[in-house]
């Protein structure tokens, strides 16, 4: 499979098809991976493909020194893939501008959370490519959500505690913020100071603030793949905050993020059978 | 001599009989996968079984965010209220020996022109007490950097592990002989075997490097070294060494408090201009700083690097950086481009 990989990137990249293809290789400790920018078809060995393979690449659709390379194409899971969905429905990357490299994932070895276990694009939809042989899952929707169940079983007064507690121990690095695919602005609220609107301060107020306000601004647009929990340096559970949201978009307007290229985002389009109740 | 055993099953006794003195403990303690340097209050609530702590020993001295003054507004006539600094007696227990040795450096760039009370009253309050290490792993490079797992610089008081459990305890300054009278209740005397410690690696020679990084600002080794480099602030935040901060104002028109907060100069707009200009605009430029700063410019002005080898940086990057494989292209290969 990683030879077919490599060898349509050479391809790729021989007849200019790409400037670059990103993808996965050795990281630079025994069992670490990190992304690779290959931009000479004889690197393409660099390559590779293991369950540790977790950054979400299509977080360098957007990086403008990795666009100025020319176009790409890149190696995507299935949770990858629906970022790159997402970021053609906000045109950002037209579709037409990427490769889409599509690898069978069978599940992550350290996945964020419960993400791997109820996913049900092992094998990624929508790209040009895809290598690996093909992995048919259904899971069960009522097992979707468990691991927001847990956290809407509390009183309102604990769910408090709880997140204060993991908010606590926040630095405010943004690793979360730079690492996903979907936090694509040059300019983040959290970074502008005319108004202050997010206190940058690492206190309690500063740091609910901020978390909750990316959560929000990821509503009906997070794909889940976990990138954000697995750059948190502090541990703190960020799938669960952006899956309540997800959870919550679904069950009001039905909308899944990167499902569907075709499908309007829920958080951007008005229909008027939307439900009000949402406000309170 | 006789050396000073502190065993295992007399650790809550040394905490407790220090805490009745009126000493804070700051000790590692689990999170999750990882420990971090935080408060505690018995023996029972430490873990020192990881290589270190996700976060390093600068969070006792410069916190992440911290008042710094507070001021009141009233009809025009801004006041301001300087901070009370609160800097209780602290006993910083099994800190390794690489974040002892950083605090040289940070004493010298918080006392370069102007000393700051936030930073030494609180650095003046502390004994650090570093136990050995006696495993590391493949981020460890504090060899490299004029450490060691055994290094003693920075300590008041070193533990040496030993074969049969238990320390072999070392005061090596006025705090550490001060803790070895107030705790003597808690040590014996013996003469104890100390365990293997961990062996790291040389993988550079820092020489090298900076006589290297002395003439290459504007070399083409820097391009494209960094396009994995998100620009997030994780490794400028748990490195013990970096330093830098942003201030902000908080509050409403009545008054508020000024704090300052940690940041990172691989944040896209740390160099930012209020004109719109950035000479850093690129996170090559901002990865090139990293290493020069750390490496080279910290080592002209202060004569120590700014990086004590923790590893730290490297076990959080989310995208596997690693700044010590990039000093090795530079030193070992030559600075061949990845």
């Amino acid at each position: 499979m990683i030879e077919q990989l490599r060898s349509k990137a050479k391809e790729l990249l021989e007849t200019k098809a790409v400037a670059v293809v990103i993808g996965y290789g050795e990281g630079s400790v025994p069992g670490a991976t990190r992304p690779v920018f290959i931009v000479r078809p004889e690197d393409v060995g660099k390559l590779i493909w293991n369950a540790r393979c977790a950054n979400n690449l299509t977080r360098y659709l957007t990086r403008k020194e990795v666009l100025r390379l020319g176009k790409p194409a890149v190696v995507v899971k299935g949770c990858d893939a629906k970022a790159a969905v997402a970021l053609a429905q906000e045109s950002q990357v037209p579709r037409e501008n990427v490769i889409l490299l599509g690898v069978v994932c069978p599940g992550l070895e350290r996945p964020a959370g419960d993400q791997c276990r109820q996913c049900e694009v092992n094998t990624p939809p929508g790209c040009d490519f895809v290598f690996g042989e093909k992995i048919e899952n259904q899971p069960d929707p009522a097992q979707a959500f468990l691991d927001v169940a847990e956290i809407e079983k509390l009183a309102p007064e604990e769910r408090r505690r709880f997140w204060a507690e993991e908010f606590e121990r926040c630095i405010r690095c943004y690793a979360c913020r730079n690492v996903c695919p979907l936090c694509y602005c040059e300019r983040c609220v959290a970074d502008m100071n005319q108004p202050q609107w997010i206190e940058t301060s690492a206190h309690e107020r500063g740091n609910f603030a901020w978390n909750i306000v990316r959560a929000l601004h990821l509503a009906g647009r997070c794909i889940g793949c976990g990138a954000c929990e697995r750059a948190c340096p502090m541990g703190i559970p960020l799938m669960r905050l952006n899956r309540k949201l997800a959870k919550v978009v679904l069950e009001k307007f039905g909308y899944r993020s990167g499902s569907d290229p075709k499908a309007r985002p829920a958080m951007a389009s008005f229909k008027p059978e939307d439900p009000n109740d949402i406000f309170r | 001599m006789p050396d000073k055993i502190l065993k295992k099953d007399k650790l809550d006794a040394f905490l407790q009989g220090l805490i009745g003195r009126g000493y804070r403990i700051v000790a590692p303690r689990r999170v999750k996968e990882f420990t971090v340097l935080g408060e505690v209050a018995s023996a029972a609530e430490m873990d020192l079984t990881e290589v270190n702590t996700r976060n390093s020993i600068k969070d006792a001295f410069f916190p992440r965010t911290e008042e710094v003054l507070r001021y009141d507004v009233e009809q025009g006539t801004v006041t301001l209220r300087p901070i009370e600094i609160a800097a209780p007696k602290t006993l910083i227990f099994g800190a390794r020996p690489c974040d002892a040795a950083s605090l040289a450096a940070m004493d010298a760039v918080f006392g370069w022109d102007d000393r700051d009370e936030f930073y030494f009253r609180k650095r003046d309050a502390a004994t650090i007490v570093t136990i050995a290490c006696e495993k590391a792993d493949d981020a460890c490079f504090c060899a490299s950097v004029g450490g060691s797992p055994s290094g003693a610089q920075g300590s008041d008081a070193l533990l040496t592990p030993l074969t049969g459990g238990g320390w072999k305890f070392e005061a090596l300054t006025d705090k550490g002989r001060r803790l070895l009278d107030e705790a003597a209740g808690a040590m014996e005397e013996g003469e104890g075997k100390a365990a293997p410690l961990a062996e790291v690696p040389k993988r550079f020679d820092l020489d090298v490097v900076k006589s290297w990084l002395d003439g290459s600002f504007e070399n083409d080794f820097w391009k494209g070294q960094t396009l994995a480099c998100v620009g997030c602030g994780a490794c400028a935040f748990v490195c013990p060494n970096c330093h830098c901060f942003d201030l902000q104002d908080e509050g409403g028109y009545r008054g508020g408090a000024r704090r300052r907060n940690w940041d990172s100069c691989s944040f896209a707009l740390f160099t930012a201009h209020a004109s719109g200009h950035n000479p850093r605009p690129t996170q090559d430029a901002r990865w090139r700083q990293r290493v020069m700063h750390k490496f080279k410019y910290y080592r002209d002005r202060f004569h120590c690097a700014s990086c004590v080898g923790c590893g730290r940086c490297i076990r959080v990057c989310p995208v596997d950086m690693n700044i010590c494989r990039t000093i090795e292209r530079i030193a070992v290969h030559n600075h061949e481009k990845p």
